[in-house]
C-alpha cells in the first residue's frame, strides 16, 4: 500500500434504514448518514448513502482502507420466503427430516401452536439410495443411477439451488462429494450446498436446516454482491469490501458467497463488540452488554473480552420470543439474549391484575402516546415521561415535542386506575417491571451458560439502554455501569474494530480416555488450513492468529462447553521432521474441568470426558482505530442544562435532578445522582446514591451506591 | 448489597416483581438442571419440573418448561415429604429424596429432590425439582411387568445429604441397584446444585426487597391464580357431560380397558368423576393418582387459560373422584413404569366432554398418544453395555382452525431423538423416518401426519429391545365431523404386527418396523378447501385415491391437476352417500 488508508466506513442494511458511519481514522471523528432501505436492491441504498457521505467528504471512496458491510438480506429472505427455487437431497428414507423438526412443543400449554413453514417443501425433498453410519464408514454405496434419478428430478422441478445433507456426512463426506462432482459435470449450473461444507458436525435437523437456509440465499446474495462490488467499482473504490459475520468476525466477499448463511444474524453483532471493545479499553474484565431500543433489548455477557460464541441460534420464529418456535441455524453467533423490552413496548393489565409490559410494541407508528402520532396504549417512554426522566421538549435534541398530559392520561387510565394507583406509581410500575423482564432474562442467559453477574460491569447503549442502566444494573446486583459518548449509534461502531475473523468446525466424537494427541493435531492442521485460508483470501499481509477450540463434556451428557485447547510446548507444535506435534491430553482435560468448574461451581473427577466437535478461529487484527470521542479536558462552558422534577425510586417521591449536556462534560467531571444527562439520542439517568464521572476517553462510568431498589 | 427494613406486606408493584421473580427462580433452577444432566430426557426432552414452595408445601412457583405429569405431581410430592420430614426438623444442608411411584409421579425414573431454603437460620422455604433419570434398577424395558417390584428401585421418601453430609448408605445402595450408577449419581448431583442455585436466588432477592416470609406472598399468589382459572372456567356452560374411551390394551377378561368421566361444570368449579374406568391391570400401565390429578388438570389449562403461571391456585380449581383400585387410582403393588399409555388418554377424555359443550376451545384425538418409545439395551461389539431409547411420535389432532401438527409430541413434551446421536451412542441403525401418507384423520382440518420408522441392529451380540406404541385396533377419532388417523403398529422383521407393545431380541440384521397413527380430523372432510387437499397431494401427504375417496377431490394423477367439476360430483355422491 502506497499511502496510509484514511477512512473506515460501516454499512449496515437494516429492516427499515441503511445506516452508515465513516470514521476519519487521522481525526477520530465520524460521520453518521441513513437512508431508507430499498428492499428491490439492496444495493442502491448502499450507493446512496455512499454519495451522501461523499458529497460531505468527497476524497473518502479514493483513501478508503475498508468497507464493513452487515446485511438483513440473509434473514429477510428465508422470513419472507424469497430464496430460490431449492430442494434438499437427503439420504433414502430421510426426506422429512426438516419439516419434522424436534417434535417437540415450545409451549406446552399452547395447544393451537404452529410451526415455521419448511424452507423447503415435500415435493422439493429428494432421496439419494446410500448410506453411511456413525463411524464414517460406508454401508451402502450410492446405489447405481441414484445420482442421476436425483438430478433428473432437479431438473424438472428447476431447482436453482441444492442443499445435500445427508447422515452422518460430518464424519464421512465422500457420499456428499460424489453428488457435488457428478451435479457439476452433469448439470453445471445447478449451485451445490454440502452439509460437509457448510456444518461438519453431528444432529441430522441442525445441519440439514443449515444447510438449506445456505442453499436459499444462496444465489440472491450472490448477485447482490456482484452488484454492490460494481456501484463501489464505479464510485471510485478501490478497497476491501468485508461482510459482517453473526459470530462478530467480519469476511471477504468470496466466503460470503460460498457461505452465506453465516451472514444471517449480524444486525445485533456490532452492539456486543463495541461493548467488548469499551470493556478492553476500560480494562474490564466481564462486561454485560445492554442494548435498549425501541422494541428490543438485547444483552451478551463478555467474559475476558471474548464474546461468546453459540451454534444455537434460532431464526424465523413463529413468536419471536419463543425458544423453539423458530428454524435452527447452527453457525457460529454471538451468543445474545434478546426480549421484547424497549421504549415503544406496551403496557396493558393482564388477567391476573399484573401490569404486563411488551413484548408487543407500538414501533415507531403510532409509537408511544406521547408521540402524539394516534398512539393510544401507554409505553415504556410514556412511562419515562410521566417520571420525569424524558424531556418533553428535548427528545432527539428538540426535533420532537412529546405530549406529556397524554401520556400521564394514558399510564393513569390504562394501569393506574385498575391498580388504584397515581399516574406516577403507575408509571414506576411499568417501568419496575420491564426492568424486571430483563433483569430476568439476563439472569436466565446467564444461569444456562455460567458466569459472574454481580462481578460485571454492564455497558449501556442503544435509545433506551442509559435511561434503564441504573434500574437493571441495580437488579443485576452489579456495581459499575459504562455508558459511552452517542449511545444511540454506538452499536454501529462494532463494525469499525471487528477482526477479519473465522471460525469452522467438525465433529469428532472422542474420548479423552483411548484420544491420540496426535491424530487431533491432525485434524486441528486440517481445520487451521481450511479457516486460513478464508482469511488469506480476505486479507494480505496481516498475521494470521489461530484458536483451537474443542466443545467437551462428560462421556453421555449432551450440553458441550467451549474449551479453548492448551497451547501445546513450543518445542512440540508445528511440522516437526519426527511429526511428534501433538495436543496435549491431559492439559486440555485440566482445561475442562477448569471450565466446567467456573461455569456450573464444580467438577466430576471420577467421570470420563469427551471430545464432540473440534473448532478453529483464525483471525487476522490490523490495527484498530479509535473509535470512542474523548472528553474535552477544560470546558467550554458549564454541563448544567437545568433542574428538574424527576421520580426518587428510593423515597418513592419527586425530587430535583440536575440535567447535565452530555457533550458539555469535562474530562473527570463528577456529578452526584439524583442527576440526568442528556444527549440528543440517549438520556442517562443517575439516581440518589450513584455518581458519575466522566472518563477522560469518551464514556462515562457510574458508580451505584446506596440501597438496592 | 444493603439490606431493607424487613417487611411482609408488599405495595402492588413489589409484589409483582417478586412473583415473576419467584417464577425466574424456578426457571434458573430448570436451567441450570438441564445444563448440568447427562439424562437425554432432561436436557433435550425437558422431562423435569421445579418448584418453589413456602414451609407449609404450598407451591408458589413452578418453571415454564416442565414436563405435565411431573408438574402436576411435584405439589403433592412436597406436601408428602414435609409430612414426614415436618419443616422444624429440617437442617441447613439437608436433601430429601423419593420416587416412590404413588407419593410422585407415578414410575421409579422420576426422580424428586428437595431442600430447606434457610435465611438468616430460619426455614422460610422449600425447592424441589424433579427429573427423569436414565436407570432406575429393575427389569429391562419391563413391558410385561405384573408388579412395581419388577420396575426398578423404590426409594420412600428419605435423606439423600443430612446437613450438608451426604448419606452415604444410600447413595451406595443407590449405585449397587442401578445400571450406568456415574450417570444417575451425576443427574443427582445435578438435581441437588440446581435446587443450590434456587435457594440461593430466593434468599436474594427476600434480602432485596426485606421479605421475611413467603407465607403472606403465597396467601396472595395463589387465591388469586385460583381466582383467574375459576374465571375461565365460569365461561364454560353448566352441565354434566360425559365421555368414555377404550384402550388398546386389555384388561385380564380380554375387554378393552375402558376410561370413562363425567365432568360437572357448575358455575366456576369443575368436578370429574372417573367412576366406570377400568379396574387396575396387572400390566405397567396404570397411572396413579397424582399422574391422573395432572392429566385431568393440563387439558382445562392448555384449553382455558394456558398463559396463567403455575402454582398450587391452578390446582384448586379442579375436583377429582377416582375410585381406588382403577388404572386411574391403582393401589400397590400395582406396575406402572409406562403409565403414559394410558394417562396421555385422560386428554382425550377431557377433550372428548368438553368437546359437547367447547368444541372450537379443544383438540382432536392425536396419533401422538399413547407415547412412543423404543429401548434398546445390550453390549457394544467391545463388550460395553449400552442402553439407548429412540422417540418419536404420531400426528397431532387437528383444531377447528388449523391441521394438526405432523410428528409433535402431546400431551406429554418430549423431543425426537436425533438419529445420529442415537447411532453414536448405540450399535444400531435407523434405516428410516419418515411421514404416512394418507395417516392424517381426514377432515376440514386434517390431522397431523405419523410416520414409518425402521431400526436395526448393528450389534455383533444380541440386543434387547422393548417396543411401546398404540392405536393398533382404531386410529385416533375425529371430531365435529372429522375422520379418524392412521393405526398404528410395531413389526418386528417380516412377522405379524403385534397387537401390543412387546419385548423382543434382536440379532444382528434384525429390524422393527414401527408406523406410529396420525392425528384425528375435525370437521367434515367434504368441506374441506379443495386446494389444500392438492397441496397435500402434491407433497405426497395425501394419495390420489386417498383425496377422491376421504376428501371427495378429484386429482388427475399425472398432472397434479385439479378436476374442478369432477370434484363437484364427487363431492355430491359422498354426501348423498352420508346421508
Amino acid at each position: 500500500m502506497s499511502r496510509s488508508p484514511a477512512y473506515r466506513l460501516g454499512c449496515d442494511i437494516g429492516g427499515t434504514f441503511t445506516d452508515f458511519i465513516l470514521l476519519d481514522r487521522a481525526s477520530g471523528r465520524y460521520e453518521i448518514e441513513k437512508v431508507l432501505t430499498t428492499t428491490d436492491d439492496p444495493s442502491r441504498a448502499v450507493d446512496e448513502g455512499i454519495a451522501g457521505l461523499a458529497n460531505r467528504r468527497p476524497d473518502f471512496p479514493a483513501v478508503c482502507e475498508n468497507i464493513i458491510h452487515g446485511t438483513t438480506l440473509v434473514i429477510n429472505a428465508v422470513i419472507e420466503r424469497k430464496g430460490a427455487a431449492t430442494a434438499i437431497v437427503a439420504t433414502e428414507g430421510f426426506a422429512d427430516l426438516l419439516e419434522m423438526r424436534k417434535e417437540i412443543r415450545y409451549d406446552i400449554y399452547d395447544i393451537a401452536a404452529v410451526y415455521p413453514a419448511p424452507l423447503v417443501s415435500r415435493e422439493h425433498r429428494f432421496e439419494l439410495a446410500e448410506r453411511v453410519t456413525a463411524d464414517g464408514a460406508v454401508l451402502r454405496p450410492i446405489a447405481d443411477g441414484s445420482i442421476e434419478t436425483v438430478l433428473g428430478q432437479l431438473r424438472d422441478a428447476g431447482i436453482e439451488s441444492v442443499a445435500v445433507a445427508l447422515l452422518h456426512a460430518y464424519a464421512n463426506p465422500v457420499h456428499e462429494r460424489a453428488f457435488a462432482a457428478a451435479a457439476a459435470v452433469a448439470a453445471p449450473q445447478l449451485l451445490v450446498t454440502l452439509s460437509s461444507d457448510v456444518l461438519p458436525e453431528i444432529k441430522e435437523f441442525e445441519r440439514t436446516s443449515t444447510t438449506a437456509i445456505n442453499a436459499y440465499v444462496r444465489p440472491l446474495v450472490d448477485r447482490y454482491l456482484a452488484r454492490l462490488e460494481n456501484r463501489l467499482r464505479d464510485r471510485g473504490f478501490d478497497c476491501g469490501l468485508y461482510l459482517m459475520l453473526s459470530g462478530g468476525g467480519i469476511i471477504g466477499t468470496g466466503a460470503a458467497r460460498r457461505v452465506p448463511v453465516r451472514l444471517i444474524e449480524s444486525g445485533p453483532v456490532g452492539g456486543a463488540i463495541a461493548a467488548g471493545h469499551i470493556g478492553d479499553i476500560a480494562g474490564v474484565k466481564d462486561v454485560i452488554s445492554f442494548d435498549m431500543g425501541g422494541t428490543t433489548a438485547k444483552g451478551c455477557l463478555i467474559h475476558g473480552g471474548d464474546l461468546p460464541i453459540t451454534t444455537n441460534l434460532e431464526v424465523d420464529r413463529v413468536h419471536r420470543f419463543k425458544r423453539g418456535s423458530g428454524t435452527p441455524v447452527a453457525v457460529p453467533t454471538v451468543d445474545l439474549v434478546e426480549i421484547g423490552a424497549g421504549g415503544g413496548s406496551i403496557a396493558s393489565i393482564d388477567e391476573l391484575g399484573l401490569i404486563q409490559v411488551g413484548p408487543q410494541s407500538a414501533g415507531a407508528d403510532p409509537g408511544p402516546i406521547c408521540y402524539g402520532l394516534g398512539g393510544t396504549l401507554p409505553t415504556v417512554t410514556d412511562a419515562n415521561l410521566v417520571l420525569g426522566y424524558l424531556d418533553a421538549d428535548y427528545f432527539l435534541g428538540g426535533a420532537m415535542t412529546l405530549d406529556a398530559d397524554g401520556a400521564r392520561r394514558g399510564v393513569e387510565q390504562v394501569i393506574g386506575k385498575p391498580l388504584q394507583l397515581s399516574a406516577e406509581e403507575a408509571a414506576w410500575g411499568i417501568r419496575e417491571v420491564v426492568n424486571e423482564n430483563m433483569t430476568s432474562a439476563f439472569r436466565m442467559y446467564v444461569a444456562e451458560r455460567g458466569g459472574d453477574v454481580p462481578a460485571a460491569t454492564l455497558v449501556a447503549f442503544g435509545g433506551a439502554g442509559p435511561l434503564h442502566a441504573d434500574g437493571v444494573g441495580r437488579k443485576l446486583g452489579v456495581k459499575k455501569i459504562i455508558v459511552p459518548r452517542a449511545a444511540g449509534v454506538f452499536s454501529a461502531l462494532g463494525f469499525l474494530v471487528s477482526p477479519v475473523s473465522y471460525e469452522v468446525s467438525r465433529t469428532a466424537v472422542t474420548r479423552l480416555g483411548t484420544a491420540d494427541g496426535r491424530e487431533l493435531e491432525v485434524l486441528y492442521g486440517e481445520l487451521e488450513a481450511a479457516a486460513g485460508e478464508v482469511i488469506a483470501e480476505a486479507t494480505a499481509g496481516l498475521q494470521i492468529t489461530f484458536e483451537r477450540i474443542a466443545e467437551m463434556s462428560y462421556v453421555g451428557q449432551g450440553h458441550q462447553i467451549r474449551v479453548a485447547v492448551p497451547a501445546p510446548e513450543p518445542q512440540a507444535r508445528g511440522p516437526q521432521a519426527n511429526g511428534a506435534a501433538a495436543v496435549d491430553i491431559a492439559a486440555l482435560d485440566r482445561a475442562f474441568a477448569a471450565d466446567y468448574s467456573r461455569q456450573y461451581g464444580y467438577a466430576y473427577d471420577d467421570l470420563e470426558t469427551q471430545i464432540v466437535t473440534l473448532r478453529v478461529v483464525a483471525s487476522a487484527h490490523g490495527s484498530v482505530p479509535e473509535v470512542l470521542v474523548p472528553f474535552p479536558t477544560m470546558a467550554r462552558e458549564s454541563s448544567l442544562k437545568a433542574v428538574r422534577a424527576a421520580y426518587d425510586p428510593m423515597g418513592r417521591r419527586f425530587v430535583d435532578h440536575e440535567v447535565h449536556a452530555m457533550d458539555r462534560l469535562q474530562a473527570d467531571q463528577s456529578i452526584a445522582g439524583p442527576a440526568i444527562i442528556e444527549e440528543r439520542e440517549a438520556t442517562l439517568v443517575v439516581a440518589a446514591g450513584a455518581v458519575a464521572r466522566a472518563q477522560p476517553r469518551g464514556w462515562v462510568e457510574v458508580t451505584l451506591g446506596g440501597e438496592t431498589s | 448489597m444493603t439490606t431493607r427494613a424487613p417487611r411482609n406486606d408488599l405495595d402492588p408493584i413489589t409484589f409483582q416483581v417478586v412473583w415473576a421473580r419467584l417464577i425466574s427462580i424456578a426457571d434458573e433452577i430448570a436451567a441450570t438442571l438441564v445444563k448440568t444432566s447427562f439424562s437425554l430426557v432432561v436436557r433435550d426432552n425437558h422431562d423435569y419440573a421445579c418448584g418453589i414452595y413456602d414451609v407449609s408445601g404450598r407451591m408458589l412457583a413452578q418453571s415454564l418448561q416442565c414436563t405435565p405429569g411431573q408438574a402436576g405431581a411435584t405439589p403433592r410430592v412436597v406436601a408428602a415429604m414435609l409430612a414426614q420430614y415436618p419443616a422444624a426438623s429440617l437442617s441447613p444442608g439437608d436433601v430429601i429424596i423419593a420416587n416412590d411411584p404413588w407419593l410422585c409421579a407415578g414410575h421409579a425414573p422420576d426422580i424428586f429432590i428437595a431442600a430447606p431454603v434457610f435465611r438468616r437460620d430460619r426455614i422460610i422455604g422449600i425447592v424441589c425439582n424433579s427429573a427423569h433419570h436414565i436407570d432406575m434398577g429393575g427389569r429391562l424395558g419391563a413391558t410385561d411387568a405384573r408388579e412395581v417390584y419388577e420396575e426398578g428401585l423404590i426409594i420412600p421418601i428419605s435423606k439423600l445429604m443430612i446437613a450438608g453430609q451426604p448419606n452415604d448408605d444410600l447413595f451406595r445402595l443407590l449405585r449397587r441397584n442401578v445400571r450406568a450408577s456415574d450417570k444417575v449419581i451425576g443427574d443427582l448431583r445435578a438435581q441437588i446444585a440446581a435446587n443450590h442455585v434456587g435457594a440461593r436466588g430466593l434468599v436474594q432477592m427476600m434480602d432485596e426487597v426485606g421479605l421475611e416470609s413467603l407465607d403472606a406472598l403465597a396467601d396472595r399468589i395463589i387465591p388469586r391464580t385460583e381466582a383467574a382459572m375459576r374465571a375461565a372456567i365460569a365461561e364454560i356452560p353448566d352441565g354434566v357431560y360425559s365421555h368414555s374411551v377404550d384402550h388398546d390394551e386389555l384388561d385380564p377378561d380380554g375387554k378393552p380397558i375402558r376410561l370413562t368421566v363425567r365432568m360437572e361444570i357448575a358455575g366456576d368449579s369443575v368436578s370429574l368423576d372417573y367412576t366406570g374406568t377400568s379396574a387396575q391391570v396387572p400390566k405397567p400401565i396404570n397411572a396413579v393418582f397424582n399422574i391422573t390429578r395432572a392429566y385431568s388438570v393440563f387439558p382445562f389449562v392448555a384449553a382455558l387459560c394456558p398463559r396463567l403461571p403455575m402454582n398450587d391456585g391452578i390446582f384448586n380449581t379442579v375436583r377429582l373422584v377416582v375410585p381406588e383400585g382403577t388404572v386411574l387410582n391403582p393401589t400397590f403393588p400395582a406396575p406402572g413404569m409406562y403409565r403414559s399409555l394410558l394417562s396421555y388418554y385422560v386428554v382425550e377424555l377431557i377433550y372428548g366432554a368438553l368437546a359437547k359443550v367447547i368444541p372450537h376451545k379443544v383438540m382432536a384425538p392425536s396419533g401422538t398418544y399413547p407415547l412412543w418409545i423404543q429401548k434398546f439395551a445390550g453390549q457394544y461389539d467391545d463388550g460395553r453395555p449400552f442402553v439407548s431409547h429412540f422417540n418419536a411420535q404420531g400426528g397431532q389432532g387437528a383444531r377447528q382452525d388449523r391441521d394438526g401438527n405432523s410428528a409433535v409430541v402431546f400431551p406429554g413434551n418430549i423431543a425426537s431423538t436425533s438419529v445420529e446421536l442415537f447411532e453414536v451412542d448405540a450399535p444400531m441403525l435407523c434405516e428410516r423416518k419418515a411421514f404416512i401418507p394418507d395417516s392424517a384423520g381426514p377432515g376440514r382440518f386434517r390431522g397431523g401426519l405419523g410416520q414409518e420408522m425402521v431400526i436395526s441392529s448393528l450389534a455383533k451380540h444380541r440386543v434387547s429391545g422393548a417396543s411401546s406404541g398404540g392405536r393398533f385396533h382404531a386410529g385416533a377419532q375425529g371430531l365435529d365431523g372429522g375422520k379418524a388417523g392412521g393405526r398404528g403398529s410395531i413389526q418386528f422383521k417380516d412377522g405379524e404386527p403385534f397387537s401390543r407393545s412387546s419385548q423382543v431380541f434382536y440379532d444382528h440384521g434384525d429390524f422393527v418396523r414401527l408406523r406410529q397413527p396420525g392425528g384425528g380430523g375435525f370437521g367434515d372432510p367434504l368441506s374441506r378447501d379443495p386446494e389444500h387437499v392438492l397441496r397435500d397431494v402434491r407433497q405426497g401427504m395425501v394419495s390420489v385415491a386417498g383425496a377422491a375417496a376421504d376428501y371427495g377431490v378429484a386429482i388427475d394423477p399425472d398432472t397434479l391437476q385439479l378436476n374442478i367439476s369432477e370434484t363437484a360430483r364427487l363431492r355430491a355422491q359422498n354426501a348423498a352417500a352420508a346421508e
